[in-house]
């Protein structure tokens, strides 16, 4: 192995050798973020975020989905909270397998639909019900859908954290880091002027 | 419009953002877990994208362009407080560190949006949101590590360590008097009252003690070129490069 | 970035015979129509383990390839680089982040990983474990070894497995901006004085080996990948990568006046390919089972980000809202 030549490292106490492996204590909690980039499109999700606590994952989610574009608001689930029904394939609504009912009472919960394999979770709507299997029957009969869904996300409204309102101030400067953007980045003016340097 | 008094108030500010910009990007990939890696990143970012906007402020009233001010200066020259250029330490210190130091940054942005310097004004309404997702951020890692009985211990020996170079921060100006009677901005003094009392709320809902700021020595110098055996060291890392050629376009 | 689709160990297809035949079917005809898969899904053991361990090197790869451009924002020359390289270096983390989660979907998770990195039982990227002497170095990184990694992550967008998909989607847009801030740094130096351009001549003859070897051996001594690319688990061989990579970056090196160490490199205008000394194969092996240069370094930077990370851990896992470890959905 050669030297460091990392000035960051250099100041480090470098450790070598083995690091004990990890228990299952280790694992921190997980929790899904969603994402609004504009109003008023729905929510969608853009993935997973280990954290300690809901505002932990909040902190993370915004700098993890949101440094870059508009984003209007965040909403953050504990994995857990979220109940997820089976995945049909292409063309088969799995609304199919449930009966539908138009009168609901109950719990909120809100609603996420998977139109296409590869494609993110969006919102699609809530309804109240008096238990999550009921909430599926009662968004057959209350939610639109244009498209056959292949699969549901569904969770308690209460067990959702949404930013608010005056939280959108925290995206106000994000659009002006274009340090963050390839548009920044233009070579084609050093380069002609380069090659004409060349040529002469 | 006094241009000295102004200088000296942005000086200060954009090298305290730098300087500390600086030390939060050397935890970029080293950091304690992956996610908060990122949002420390973000936070390193936004100190050096803050820093940028002050000096081309200072560009704006006669000083060199951004680069060269920032990159070309030797330690007597800056104007950040000690606090800032003091070494990362261990996850405690730093965190700590920013814990103080973004409380103090979002007051004094508060107070700057209400400047009578009407481009101090614009840019501190801009950068408020930054500081709110700043002291959001630093507010939940103590909150978090300051009632974890295990860390009490070491996170109370760091934050009484911090605390007197915090206090450095609110060293007053040569200017005071002026920038306050011209509304420029509302004082050292006003902001260390806001902020002692606003990480004090804070640190109410933790397992650390606050002690009586009384018994407290600030560590002044910073604002007027005297600083830590630590500041040149960085600068010259900082410079490396762009020293090798100051002429050269990188 | 990543030199993806090269898993180190050899495929054991004989596992496919326990397998329930008829769900083996339904799932090979799902990906024939080009249809994801789901974590849902039923899938064979054998396409959950090339899975996690393809997406898993990947994300190390991400996190130890913060690491050599990493060692110069400290040093980076003015406000534009410095903002520039900060944002880049993050970004492969947070796609780091990205990979973790979508390999978590199929059952691992991410501490075991990051157990598997530093014990070396998983593998990164080698080229990762060169020196990066100079500014210089950390430019080319930033924009050949980059373009290297984006022709992969492309490819592999269009993969079989959806939260990897999703994944490499993210992934290729951030990309755009790191391929452009590379090239944008390399062109300045290129372009500038006589001693950056001699800095840059110099980082490119460095770098171009193991830039080559990047995409792993050649298709002919590669281990068994039918299945894998049956499965649209690995989308391209080596060699179309390495090829596609050559012609598009070649002209742009040429471009910028830099000439590349390799007499021999030529397009073949009748085949369309690219012709080239081959690499040192022996070396890759060599330094892949941890004897290059910054093998040691880079795995004990780790350790030490590990090790000096516990207590904070160990600090909020006490107050965590609860412990049972639950994977990520999508």
């Amino acid at each position: 192995m050669i030297e460091m030549i990392d000035p960051r490292l250099t100041r480090l106490d470098l450790q070598t050798g083995e690091v004990p492996a990890k228990t299952k204590l280790d694992q921190l909690p997980t929790y899904e973020a969603f994402v609004q980039a504009k109003e008023p499109r729905p929510f969608k999700h853009e993935g997973g975020i280990h954290a300690t606590s809901i505002n932990m994952a909040l902190i993370f989610a915004k700098e993890q989905y949101t440094r870059r574009g508009s984003c209007s608001g965040i909403w953050i689930i504990s994995t857990k909270d979220i109940i997820v029904t089976d995945i049909t394939d292409n063309s088969l609504d799995i609304y199919d397998r449930f009966d539908e009912i138009q009168d609901c009472d109950g719990d909120e919960y809100t609603i996420f639909h998977m139109t296409k394999r590869g494609s993110q979770h969006s919102f699609a709507g809530t309804v109240k019900a008096s238990s999550p299997e009921n909430a599926l029957s009662c968004a057959k009969g209350n939610i639109e859908r244009k498209k056959p869904v292949l699969n549901i996300w569904l969770v308690k409204t209460a067990n959702i954290h949404k930013t608010t309102e005056e939280d959108k101030v925290l995206w106000t400067t994000t659009p002006e880091k274009l340090f963050r953007e390839a548009i920044d980045y233009k070579t084609s003016d050093k380069l002609k002027q380069f090659k004409e340097a060349q040529r002469k | 419009m006094n241009v000295q008094a102004i200088k000296d108030l942005l000086f200060k500010i954009a090298d305290d953002q730098l300087i500390l910009g600086h030390r939060s990007s050397e935890w970029i990939g080293l950091g304690p877990l992956l996610e908060e890696d990122i949002a420390f990143a973000s936070k390193a970012q936004d100190k050096v994208g803050q820093s940028l906007a002050f000096y081309r402020l200072l560009e704006t009233l006669g000083e060199p362009e951004p680069d060269i001010t920032a990159f070309s200066r030797k330690s007597v020259e800056f104007h950040n407080s000690t606090f800032v250029e003091l070494p990362n330490g261990e996850f405690d210190f730093s965190i700590i560190r920013l814990f103080l130091f973004d409380t103090a940054e979002h007051i004094r942005f508060e107070a700057l949006a209400q400047s009578s310097y009407q481009p101090l004004n614009n840019l501190a309404n801009k950068l408020k949101g930054e500081s709110i997702y700043h002291i959001m951020h630093a507010n939940e890692w103590i909150k978090q590590l300051g009632n974890a009985d295990d860390t009490v211990e070491r996170m109370q020996r760091e934050l009484d360590y911090a605390l007197p170079y915090a206090l450095g921060v609110f060293e007053p100006s040569k200017f005071e008097e002026e920038l306050i009677s011209d509304n420029i901005f509302s004082g050292e003094k006003a902001l260390q009252v806001l902020w002692q009392e606003k990480i004090g709320s804070i640190l109410k809902d933790t397992q650390l003690v606050l002690p009586s700021f009384d018994g407290l020595v600030p560590e002044y110098g910073g604002r007027y070129g005297k600083h830590t055996e630590h500041l040149q060291p960085l600068l010259s890392e900082m410079g490396e490069v762009i020293q090798s050629d100051p002429n050269a376009d990188w | 970035m990543y030199g993806g689709g090269y898993l180190f160990e050899k495929t054991n297809t004989s596992e496919l015979e326990n397998e329930d035949q008829e769900l083996l079917a339904i799932f090979e005809a799902r990906i024939a129509r080009g249809e994801k898969i789901e974590p849902n899904d039923w899938m064979p053991a054998l396409y959950r383990k090339q899975l996690i361990r393809m997406i898993e090197q990947h994300a190390h790869s991400e996190i130890i390839g913060a690491l050599p451009e990493g060692s110069w924002i400290t040093r980076a020359p003015g406000f534009k680089r410095k903002l520039g390289l900060m944002a880049k270096v993050q970004d492969e983390v947070g796609h780091g982040q990205l990979l973790y989660s979508a390999a978590e979907t199929l059952g691992k998770t991410r501490e075991a990983m990051i157990d598997d990195l530093l014990s070396g039982r998983s593998k990164y990227s080698n080229i990762f474990n060169y020196p990066v002497y100079t500014w210089a170095d950390s430019c080319f990184i930033s924009w050949l070894v980059d373009a290297g990694a984006i022709v992969n992550q492309v490819a592999n967008s269009k993969g079989s497995y959806g939260p990897y998909c999703r994944a490499l989607e993210r992934i290729c847009i951030e990309e755009s901006f790191h391929l452009k801030f590379g090239h944008h740094a390399v062109t300045y130096l290129a372009t500038g004085t006589s001693e950056q351009q001699k800095m840059m001549q110099e980082a490119l003859n460095r770098w171009w080996p193991p830039m080559l070897q990047f995409f792993g051996p050649p298709d002919k001594e590669s281990v068994h990948t039918e299945i894998l690319m049956r499965w649209k688990v690995k989308m391209l061989s080596n060699d179309d990568t390495r090829q596609q990579w050559l012609d598009m970056y070649v002209p742009k090196i040429w471009e910028l006046g830099l000439t590349i160490p390799d007499e021999k490199l030529k397009k073949n205008e009748d085949t369309g390919k690219w012709e080239y000394t081959e690499p040192d194969w022996e070396e890759f092996i060599r330094v892949i089972n941890g004897n290059g240069p910054c093998n040691e370094e880079r795995l004990n930077v780790r350790k030490t980000a590990e090790k000096r990370g516990k207590w904070v851990r160990k600090a909020i896992l006490g107050t965590a809202e609860y412990k049972e470890y639950v994977a990520p959905l999508a």
